[in-house]
Order: C-alpha cells, then sequence, then structure tokens
C-alpha cells in the first residue's frame, strides 16, 4: 500500500497531447476512481499509472519511489482489465500463480498466496478450470484475484465492470467495494458508470479532454459542483439547466428570471457580485423541484417514466435544449397533461454561461 | 373462435411442391459434391487398383480390376526401393522442417503483427511475396548457393531449403493470427513481470496452438510429396526421401508398373495414415479461436 502523486503529468501521441499536466493525489489507501466521457483520458491516465503508455513530461510517483520511467512490473501497481485479459491456455490457479512464478517466487509460498486469494474471491471451487469455463463474474473475480496475490502498492481497475450484466454489475460493485475494506489497499478505479463512481469512491476525479475538472468526494461533487461540466456529468438523470437572467441585486442574493420556465424568478444565494442583466445559467436537479416548492411552474408531459419508487418527467422535449426533468415520488401524472410543481430556490445553482465555471 | 375458422382457408391435399422442390435440390447437391468426391479419389483408387494386379492383367487390360489382391507387387517393390529408410528419411526431414518453419515463423510473425508500421507492412508484402514465387525460379539459385555453402547431399542442407521455402506461409499465417491476440494479454503479462521473449513464449506461442496444427498439416502435406527439392539436392541413396525411391521405378527407357504403383502406395500411406490419425485434431484447430 501507497500514496501515489502526480506532478504536472503530460501524454502526447506525436503533435497530439492527451493529458494535459495533470496534478493529483491520491492518498494511501484511498479508493480514488476517474470518471469522464469517452476519450475524456481517464485510461490513457490510468495506463500512464501503470507504466503501459509512457509518461511523455511530469512526474510520478508511488510511494517514495519516483515511477515516471519504470517498467510496469516495477512499479508495484497490478491491473485489472475491461476484457478480464486471462491468459486463456492457463487454469484458474495457472492464471494466479503465474505472475509470481515469472519472478521467481517459491512455489510453497505461491502456493499459500493463489489459495489465501481463492478463498477471499470464493474460488476455491473453481481452481481447475480454464477461463472459458467460467461465467462473467467468476472471470472478473480471477482477474482480480491475480491482482491480489501479487500484493501490489497500488490496484489499477480499468473499468472492470463494464463487460458484465446489470445485476452482475451491481454484485461485483459490492464485492470490489469490500475487498478495498478487507485489504484497505490504494485502489484507483476507471468508469464512465457515474453510479460506480457515486457509490464506490472515497474521491472521485472529473475529467474532460485530459484535464482535471474538479476533484473530490461523491457527495462534494453532486452538490457542490465547480464548473457546469462537473454538474451536469455527476447526477442520474442531469442537472437541468436553463438561461436566465439578473433582475435583481440583494445582499448575498440575487433574483433570477428564468424564460424556459414562463419567466418565473428564482432568489439564488450568491456570495460574487453581479451586476443587473447579467446573463447566468440556473442549475436544478431532478429532485428539487417540489411540490411544496415556494416557486410554482408548470411544465407540459412529454414523457413519464416510472421506475416504481420515483418516476422522471420530461418536459419540452421537442425544443433545442435538452428536456426538463422532474423526480417524482407518488404522483403519476398523465402525458399531456400540465404539471403544476415548485421547486425549491435553496438548491439552485449559478453558472457563467461564458466561463462555465460556478459562480458562488 | 369461430370466426377465426370461418376465415381460415382450405388446406387441400395433394403433393406438397415445396417439400419437394427442397428434396430435389438436396439429392442435385449431394449428387454434384459426390461426384466431385469421386473424381478427386479416382486415381488414388486407379493407384492401389494397379498395385495388386499382376504385370499380365495390366499388359492385357491396364484400366480393369484385378482378378484377385497380388501382393507379390509390394514384396518386391519393398525389397527394392529401401523403403524404411527412405520413410525413416521423409519422417525426419518433414518433422525437422515443422519444428524449423514453426519456430521461426511465429518469432518473426510476432514483431510483425505487433509492430504495425510501414516497415513490418513492406517486410510482410515481401513475404507474400515469397508464398507468389513459383518453384522452379528458385531452383537454381538454391542450388548454386547450397553447393557453395556445402550442403548438398545432408540433411542440414534439405531441411534449411524447405524450411526457408515455407517460411513465408508460416509468416503470412501466424501474422494475421496473432494481430487477432488482444493486447491487453500482452499488457497483462508485462504487469505480470514477463519481457518480451517470455510474453511470447508463455502467452502469444501457446495461443498459437490451433493454427500451428493446421499449418503443420499443410507443411507436411507439401514436404512429403515434394520431389523437386530432394531430386536436387541429394544424391546420396540412405539419405533419400520416400518420394525419390519411389521415383526410383521410373527409368530411362520405361516403366515398371507393377513396382511403381504399390511403391506409390507404400509412399503416400504414412502420411495417409497420420492425416487419418490427427484429422480431428487439425480440423478443430483449423475452427477454433483461441481466444475467447
Amino acid at each position: 500500500m501507497a500514496e501515489l502523486s502526480m506532478n504536472k503529468v503530460v501524454k502526447r501521441y506525436g503533435a497530439t497531447q492527451v493529458v494535459h499536466g495533470v496534478d493529483l493525489d491520491i492518498k494511501d489507501g484511498e479508493f480514488c476512481v476517474f470518471v469522464g466521457p469517452s476519450g475524456c483520458g481517464k485510461s490513457t491516465l490510468l495506463r500512464m499509472i501503470a507504466g503501459l503508455e509512457e509518461t511523455s513530461e511530469g512526474r510520478m510517483t508511488i510511494g517514495p519511489k519516483d515511477v515516471t520511467h519504470f517498467d510496469p512490473a516495477e512499479r508495484g501497481v497490478a491491473m485489472v482489465f475491461q476484457t478480464y485479459a486471462l491468459y486463456p491456455h492457463m487454469t484458474v490457479r495457472e492464471n494466479m500463480s503465474f505472475g509470481l512464478k515469472i519472478s521467481g517466487e517459491d512455489k510453497t509460498v505461491i502456493k499459500e498466496k493463489v489459495d489465501k486469494a481463492g478463498q477471499i474471491l470464493k474460488l476455491a471451487d473453481y481452481m481447475d478450470r480454464k477461463p472459458k469455463a467460467l461465467s462473467g463474474g467468476q472471470r472478473q473475480r480471477v482477474a482480480i484475484g491475480r491482482a491480489i496475490v501479487r500484493q501490489p502498492d497500488v490496484f489499477l481497475f480499468d473499468e472492470p465492470l463494464s463487460n458484465l450484466d446489470a445485476e452482475l454489475r451491481v454484485e461485483m460493485r459490492v464485492e470490489i467495494a469490500r475487498l478495498h475494506k478487507q485489504l484497505g489497499a490504494t485502489m484507483i478505479y476507471v468508469t464512465h458508470d457515474q453510479v460506480e463512481a457515486m457509490t464506490m469512491a472515497d474521491k472521485i476525479v472529473v475529467l474532460r479532454a485530459g484535464r482535471i475538472e474538479q476533484v473530490g468526494a461523491p457527495v462534494e461533487l453532486y452538490e457542490n459542483p465547480d464548473n457546469l461540466f462537473v454538474a451536469g456529468f455527476i447526477g442520474s438523470p442531469r442537472m437541468n439547466f436553463f438561461d436566465g437572467e439578473v433582475i435583481e441585486l440583494g445582499f448575498h442574493q440575487v433574483m433570477v428570471t428564468v424564460p424556459r420556465l414562463g419567466n418565473v424568478v428564482v432568489p439564488v444565494a450568491v456570495q460574487s457580485e453581479l451586476r443587473l442583466g447579467q446573463p447566468v445559467t440556473l442549475g436544478l436537479r431532478p429532485e428539487h423541484f417540489d411540490p411544496k416548492g415556494d416557486v410554482k411552474v408548470t411544465l407540459p408531459i412529454d414523457v413519464h417514466e416510472n421506475l416504481g419508487g420515483v418516476s422522471y418527467v420530461y418536459s419540452n422535449s421537442d425544443e433545442a435544449d435538452l428536456p426538463i426533468i422532474v423526480e417524482l415520488r407518488g404522483q403519476r401524472p398523465p402525458v399531456g397533461s400540465d404539471l403544476e410543481i415548485g421547486l425549491n430556490p435553496e438548491f439552485a445553482l449559478l453558472f457563467d454561461p461564458q466561463s462555465e465555471e460556478r459562480i458562488r | 373462435m369461430s370466426d377465426l375458422t370461418q376465415t381460415l382457408p382450405q388446406v387441400k391435399s395433394g403433393p406438397d411442391w415445396v417439400l419437394i422442390r427442397k428434396r430435389t435440390r438436396s439429392f442435385i447437391a449431394h449428387a454434384f459434391v459426390l461426384t466431385l468426391v469421386a473424381i478427386m479419389l479416382l486415381p488414388l483408387f486407379y493407384m492401389v487398383m494397379m498395385s495388386f494386379k499382376t504385370s499380365t492383367e495390366i499388359a492385357q487390360d491396364p484400366l480393369g480390376l484385378p482378378e484377385s489382391l497380388y501382393w507379390g507387387n509390394y514384396m518386391a517393390a519393398l525389397s527394392s526401393m529401401g523403403y524404411v529408410r527412405s520413410v525413416l528419411n521423409s519422417i525426419g526431414i518433414t518433422i525437422s522442417v515443422i519444428v524449423v518453419v514453426v519456430l521461426t515463423g511465429a518469432m518473426a510473425a510476432y514483431p510483425l503483427a505487433r509492430m504495425n508500421n510501414r516497415i513490418s507492412k513492406t517486410i510482410v508484402m515481401v513475404m507474400a511475396l515469397g508464398l507468389a514465387t513459383p518453384n522452379f525460379v528458385t531452383i537454381t539459385p538454391i542450388y548454386v548457393i547450397f553447393r557453395d555453402l556445402g550442403l548438398l547431399d545432408s540433411y542440414l542442407g534439405i531441411v534449411l531449403a524447405f524450411a526457408a521455402l515455407k517460411l513465408p506461409l508460416a509468416v503470412f499465417f501466424y501474422t494475421g493470427f496473432i494481430a487477432a491476440i488482444p493486447m491487453d494479454l500482452e499488457e497483462a503479462a508485462k504487469l505480470d513481470n514477463c519481457n518480451s521473449w517470455q510474453i511470447f513464449w508463455h502467452v502469444i506461442r501457446p495461443l498459437l496452438a490451433p493454427v500451428t496444427a493446421t499449418l503443420s498439416l499443410f507443411i507436411m502435406i507439401m514436404v512429403w510429396n515434394d520431389f523437386i527439392y530432394p531430386l536436387l539436392l541429394l544424391t546420396d541413396k540412405s539419405k533419400l526421401t520416400v518420394m525419390i525411391a519411389v521415383y526410383k521405378f521410373v527409368g530411362n527407357t520405361g516403366i515398371d508398373p507393377t513396382k511403381l504403383f504399390p511403391a506409390a502406395v507404400l509412399g503416400s500411406l504414412p502420411l495417409l495414415i497420420m492425416f487419418v490419425a490427427f484429422q480431428r485434431k487439425i480440423m478443430a484447430g483449423a475452427t477454433a479461436g483461441a481466444v475467447k
């Protein structure tokens, strides 16, 4: 186990730069999740930590070692791949012991470590099977077992659950979280599934186009995003954004009019100084619409998704903007009718439409 | 329910033309395939049939069936062609060529499949040219080079010559197959502390088993049946392959069919036995995917 530190880390492929001077510290024993849309550089960053991609610039340390130009095996990391990457011609036991065998580890020590990993991952009954005779979840467990036996300083997971079906994904998610607790190891996990990120992480790193947008605890990112991108990316369904304009200035509060919500006026708490007539983007999460809310709006219902406990109403979906999403509990309004609902202005967030930064 | 039964059209009883058409088509297809198989097997049948005929029967009715199975031809051929020795030579040469070609071909193909740049693509192209080069173009240069290297009339010489000639096929085979092996496996091996050689030997090579089985079969058939190169490079009677031993019965002035045909059967027999014995494995290898 060790902490990991990245200092102005850059990755270039020829003239194309894909990772732009990333600074990041991950504490010993922390579960850190990299999230971001496809092509944001999260897997590249993980592969750079693993040593599978050269670091073009900057420094990277794992524990006391500067590993920037170390070979993968010298870094003290183990990686679980999206495709499992199990050796198809080897049994589960051989897959798990291969790395130790190549490193010249003693046979009895290998057996001990592999048996222990098999016990932890409930693989004891499958040790002599080949990967093709295992289910997706079992294969993923073998891949994790292969990482465990090496007792690495840092575990790396590259979208490990994306090949599994929904049910198994939930099961494995819990299992990985349990494993993290049990081993207390530093883990870095790449995913584009923000449910995984929100449920598993101690710390989430949101990436966009090779840059870190925000780092923080899941709840912190959800409640207190730094910019439009993070606000829109974290949370499912996504946050609603409305163009608005400041029409009144008060003490630590502004009044914002929102044309898309029938020119309703929303009071928003801010510390920054704004000016009258300043265009802003108002962000409101679907659950912050509330029948008891102070500010009332009327929304035509285009689509109604009923998930049992909660349901989501999509409104104005034919407009150029994304539809407005409203979370409802207990209500089942018919499609085509108008929904009379309030909103809770204390949860509304303001963003600068130009810089996309949060106005606090 | 009653509405439904009323609106249903009445089914007429009589010949089912769709089924008849389907069966006729199937019958024609099967007959066509069987005819092709018969045409292919005809020379083999003729060879076996001729090997059991006496010289009188051959003179009287060359295309007729033998009255009885006359084993005397086989005894005569066996005693005069040095059968065991020549079969052992053929087996030794074939296995050696397979081992050399499989090993060097896989090792050459691995970087070519993984580099994927202009140089590697050019090398693969040049290798493919080796496949397209007619045999007769290479005869003279190979003879001259091997003569100058002192490799004429040696096992090493004939194995090297065959290996060089069959290497392009192996590289071509393996390059495509290795390119389809996911890079993740190699990366996992790198994290497992493997160097390039260990990745090849412990991870890539075992995955090549199915394609190796198929490639070995091709090489085995080509080397076993090759006539030109053993004739060109080997003169010592004790080193001749079985196909050259068979050719002994084709003289300058005439052919002795009573020995030539049994010799030809005996020459093909080990290959046929090997093929039948390993057929299931080879076919399984040719169709199975190594990486799931």
